[in-house]
């Protein structure tokens, strides 16, 4: 462990010597800390005190048998994750909120109370987030005796009239269907005149109940599964999962299964930056811009379909390594499109710098400040646009990102002008990456085997996906099948930026400030 | 409709695609299939919808700006002959004015805040940026002496766009806002209202709105070509002076509508707030000072000149 | 007359897209057809913010719980005549998704549907094939019935 490491490791023993509260090293990141309803709270501003970029990663809810768990992932910029793991008996399931400390973490508590039952007390806006307004109280679909088959739903609850009370107030409801929405999420605006008051999500419309049917599927049939919770990041999704298991497994993976993981992780990077750049043009009102971008992005789906066999979800990953190797023949051809990508950035860049019609619609709009990020546990390319310097691929190199070299990309102004330009300058890097990795691509085999069944063991693994931090807890139980699967996808986190910068904001400002966060919802809901 | 497919093609290939080419030869009959498959749809109207306002105001605004354009001098004389008047481009300008009165009016009669929102965009817009126009359109008017079309168009024996070229381009500035283009688009701004003010309209009164839109392009351009462009009066070679008069105007007309969209492809679309801004702190006083402008070069260094 | 009609209704399709619940890898396929490289603009298919505007309706995704209703209403406020596509694996039948406690395993379980078009997600050539099968499906020289074309 580095010395920052050690130290926090020493603060906390040192705290909390004389307590009940277990401080594990090495465990479930680089500390586990076994804490129970009264002290948790106490372990959380101890860490809060000792590093300011401390924040709430995910809040994994998960059935032990007697009791319920709930372990709060922290993410600290010295010590890698803390995991603190509280329990609370089955029939009285309460525990306090921590959204005082970490207003971040309201939604992951939301999520815990719809999928295990626990309740938070203290929530600021308690409620259903991922599962439908019609589910049947008292079902928790992650709890082991949850009787899933014939459910008795609800009647769905009518909604709310379009003007209340206040008749100046107008509430306008973005969503499900919506031209501005690939995905079907609601966003009830309520809006005076062309300002907006006040913007209530629901999310939950994409909630396929994965981590659940994660539990039934072999871990090899789970990798085809977690690759579906989003198609635009399914090369992130399958790697966090496969090295999750690796982990337990402790299996080393072949140095070219490494440089070909890498090579498919920023072909996502990339594709998906240049769909955001693109969608932004729809959002302003500029077709051609989206035209233009998408056209350029074609050959990167060329490439995907060459290294992996499909356009869009590649399927390249496997426990153990990947499942297809590359063509050297295909490289020269790979590298030659890359090349004339490469020539069509300065035209890009210069557009999205310099075009007064982009600056007008996107400069100081949607501004989020350093503080607010880190208050609110921002992450990716939002919080890199607010100068918070945080990259998984640099503060854990997984893959072969500890040795490629590349640059972390930062802007600080913090608006959506800025977030866009962080995914700019990242295409470029990406190239680079992708560049790097081709040429010095190392011999051997690309995967080796592994046992089907994976002894117990837990572990949690996180990889920057396009759009942030991704973020996965494994636990496994000797047998074929894992015992709790959790995800946490960076858009979740992000949600709370994007309430917090539209509020005060124009109506026509919400387009551009909610591509500028990327919003992948069917990563939010799984 | 021609125009609307011309629109279309320019606007596909500015975006490095082809646009609609199957429908007739090379796309030509798209708006045509557009309008025909709308009108045999069924119709709906909303239930909280004012029902009659509804039903007619879409085809009242698209009756008026086709009798609006009746006005304009095609082929060296009216299409209702003798029909033009001392005056009569205000009296233009006025109905289109209330033709989008009526628009607005269809916005509004729909039960949908998606399309109040649209609409009370578009009469801001239209309202805020008319004024500019008409002031505009005074300088051509004040080097012709008259305010009547015909005889603007007539006694452009230089067009007026040499003589004038910084109303034309004011002109044509305001003119994208006024056909709400971008980077004026934003009464039906698909990523904020949806369709603005043709949210709820199906069917036949969708086709007459989207109608209503193309005449007002056509409209507008055939507005410029007679003040600025010269009419419809060119060099005739053989035959039938009317016929070539009808040429030149539909070729001019056709540089115009090209121009227009070719600016629309190039922008971003503003904010309302910065549409407004753009109306009252930068057009407004430039029309004045264009047409300031206009009269004192045509009072004192004209005559020089010429 | 009803020939033109036919005929403006063949050439002049516009769409509606709607997610009912699908991991986005269908979405931005169907978002890619209207790009340079295939822009389907050249059939006359343009894409619609408005259900009232819309002739075909599009859905990817397994339908899940939440957006049963929506896609339901959605389908009612169309005008006739209006056709139902249903893209991707997990919109045929569920795809990987399929018994998953809130996914109603395919968009027939909630509206009827035209035509199917499977993949995961299907490549963008395979769907305007999808698309143009169901328009020749509507030409009344072939018989009309209203097959399911895989």
């Amino acid at each position: 462990m580095s010395q920052k490491e050690t130290d926090i490791l020493s603060v906390l023993q040192a705290k909390f010597k004389d307590t009940s509260v277990q401080v594990q090293p090495q465990q479930l990141g680089k500390v586990a800390v076994i804490a129970d309803a009264t002290t948790y709270r106490d372990v959380l501003k101890a860490l809060l005190e000792a590093d300011e970029k401390t924040a709430v990663i995910a809040i994994t809810g998960i059935d032990l048998g007697a009791t319920l768990g709930v372990f709060y992932h922290i993410r600290t910029s010295t010590a890698g994750i803390i995991t603190i793991k509280v329990e609370v008996p089955q029939e009285e399931p309460r525990l306090k909120t921590i959204s005082d400390l970490m207003p971040g973490a309201a939604f992951d508590e939301m999520e815990v109370t719809d999928l295990v039952g626990v309740v938070f007390e203290g929530h600021p806006s308690p409620g259903r987030l991922v599962l439908p307004d019609n589910w049947p109280d008292g079902v928790f679909p992650l709890r082991k005796d949850a009787k899933l088959d014939n459910l008795q739903f609800k009647p769905t609850p009518p909604s709310e009239p379009a003007s209340p009370g206040n008749e100046d107030i107008v509430k306008i409801i973005i969503g499900p269907q919506h031209p501005a929405l690939l995905e079907p999420e609601k966003f009830a605006l309520k809006v005076e005149g062309e300002i907006v008051k006040d913007v209530q999500p629901r999310i939950g419309y994409v909630h396929r109940g994965i981590e659940k049917a994660a539990e039934s599927r072999t871990y090899l049939q789970d990798v085809y599964l977690v690759e579906r919770i989003c198609g635009i990041c399914n090369a992130c999704h399958a790697t966090c999962f496969v090295e999750a298991v690796e982990k337990i497994l402790e299996t080393e993976v072949p140095p070219r299964a490494k440089y070909i993981r890498t090579i498919l992780l920023e072909l996502n990077r990339l594709h998906s930056h240049l769909l955001t750049l693109g969608h932004a043009g729809l959002e302003i009102g500029f077709e051609t811009l989206f035209q233009y971008f998408w056209r350029d992005r074609e050959p990167i789906m060329d490439i995907t379909e060459i290294i992996s066999g499909n356009r869009v979800i590649s399927s390249g990953m496997t426990v153990g390594g990947v499942r297809r190797d590359i063509n050297e023949a295909d490289i020269p051809k790979i590298k030659g499109m890359l090349t004339s990508l490469r020539k069509r950035l300065p035209f890009y860049k210069k557009v999205y710098e310099d075009e007064p019609s982009i600056k007008m619609r996107m400069k100081n709009v949607g501004t989020l400040k350093r503080e607010d990020a880190l208050k609110l546990c921002i992450v990716g390319p939002t919080a890199r646009g607010s100068a918070v310097d945080i990259d998984v691929r640099k503060d854990e190199p997984y893959e072969a990102y500890g040795e490629i070299p590349f640059k972390l990309i930062t802007y600080n102004e913090g608006d959506t002008w800025a977030r866009m330009n962080v995914r700019m300058d990242e295409v470029e890097e990406s190239i680079n990456i992708i560049e790097y990795a081709l040429d010095n691509l190392p011999t051997g085999p690309f995967r080796v085997r592994v046992p089907r069944v994976v002894p117990a063991g837990e572990t949690v693994n996180r990889v920057e996906a396009p759009r942030g931090e991704l973020f996965y807890y494994l636990k496994s139980n000797g047998t074929a099948y894992p015992e709790r699967v959790k995800v946490r996808t960076p858009t979740f986190a992000n949600i709370p930026a994007f309430l917090a910068t539209a509020i005060g904001s124009n109506i026509a400002d919400v387009p551009p400030n909610f591509v500028s966060l990327d919003p992948c919802f069917s990563c939010t809901d799984r | 409709m021609f125009c609307d497919w011309v629109e279309r093609k320019i606007e596909a290939r500015m975006q490095n695609r082809m646009g609609p080419t199957f429908t007739g030869p090379g796309g030509i009959l798209q708006p045509f299939a557009d309008v025909v498959k709308l009108l045999t749809k069924e119709d709906i109207v909303p239930g909280g919808a004012k029902k009659t306002i509804f039903r007619i105001a879409p085809i009242i605004s698209f009756s008026i700006i086709v009798f609006a354009i009746s006005f304009l001098p095609i082929d060296g004389a009216a299409i209702i002959p003798n029909s033009s008047f001392a005056g009569d481009l205000i009296f233009i300008m006025a109905l289109i004015t209330i033709a989008n009165f009526f628009l607005f009016l269809s916005g509004w009669a729909s039960a949908n805040p998606y399309s109040d929102i649209g609409a009370s965009r578009l009469l801001t817009q239209f309202l805020g940026y008319d004024i500019p126009l008409v002031i505009l359109a005074l300088a051509p008017a004040f080097l012709a002496g008259s305010l009547t079309i015909a005889s603007i168009a007539a006694s452009q024996y230089l067009p007026f766009i040499i003589l004038a070229p910084w109303a034309f381009v004011l002109f044509i500035v305001t003119l994208q806002a006024e056909l709400e283009k971008d980077p004026f688009d934003i009464p039906h701004a698909e990523s904020e209202v949806v369709g603005g003010l043709e949210t709820e309209f199906c069917g036949g009164k969708l086709a007459f709105l989207r109608l209503t839109r193309d005449m007002q392009i056509v409209f507008g351009a055939a507005l410029v070509v007679e003040l600025f462009l010269g009419g419809p009066y060119g060099p005739v070679f053989f035959g039938f002076p009317a016929f070539w008069y009808f040429l030149w105007f539909v070729l001019k007309l056709l540089a115009v509508v090209v121009v227009t969209e070719y600016l629309t492809c190039l922008f971003a679309r503003l904010r309302i707030d910065q549409v407004l801004t753009a109306n009252w702190k930068v057009l407004l006083p430039l029309s004045v000072l264009s047409l300031t402008l206009t009269v004192a070069v045509a009072t004192w260094v004209y005559p020089l000149v010429m | 007359m009803s020939k033109l009609a036919m005929w403006a209704r063949l050439k002049s399709p516009w769409v509606l897209h709607f997610n009912s619940g699908a991991c986005n890898g269908c979405d931005i396929e169907v978002v890619a057809l209207l790009t340079p490289r295939f822009d389907v603009e050249r059939f006359g298919i343009k894409l619609e913010p408005s259900p009232r505007h819309a002739d075909v309706l599009l859905v990817t995704g397994s339908v899940t719980q939440q957006c049963a209703e929506r896609l339901k209403r959605i389908y009612d406020q169309m005008p006739e005549p209006k056709f139902v596509v249903a893209i991707g694996a997990c919109a045929c039948s569920g795809g990987v998704f399929k018994g998953n406690y809130n996914v109603l395993n395919g968009v027939d379980k909630v509206i009827p549907v035209n035509a199917y078009i499977p993949g995961c997600p299907p490549k963008p050539e395979a769907i305007i094939d999808g698309v143009v099968k169901l328009l020749n499906s509507l030409k009344p020289e072939k018989p009309a019935k209203k097959e399911k074309k895989k």
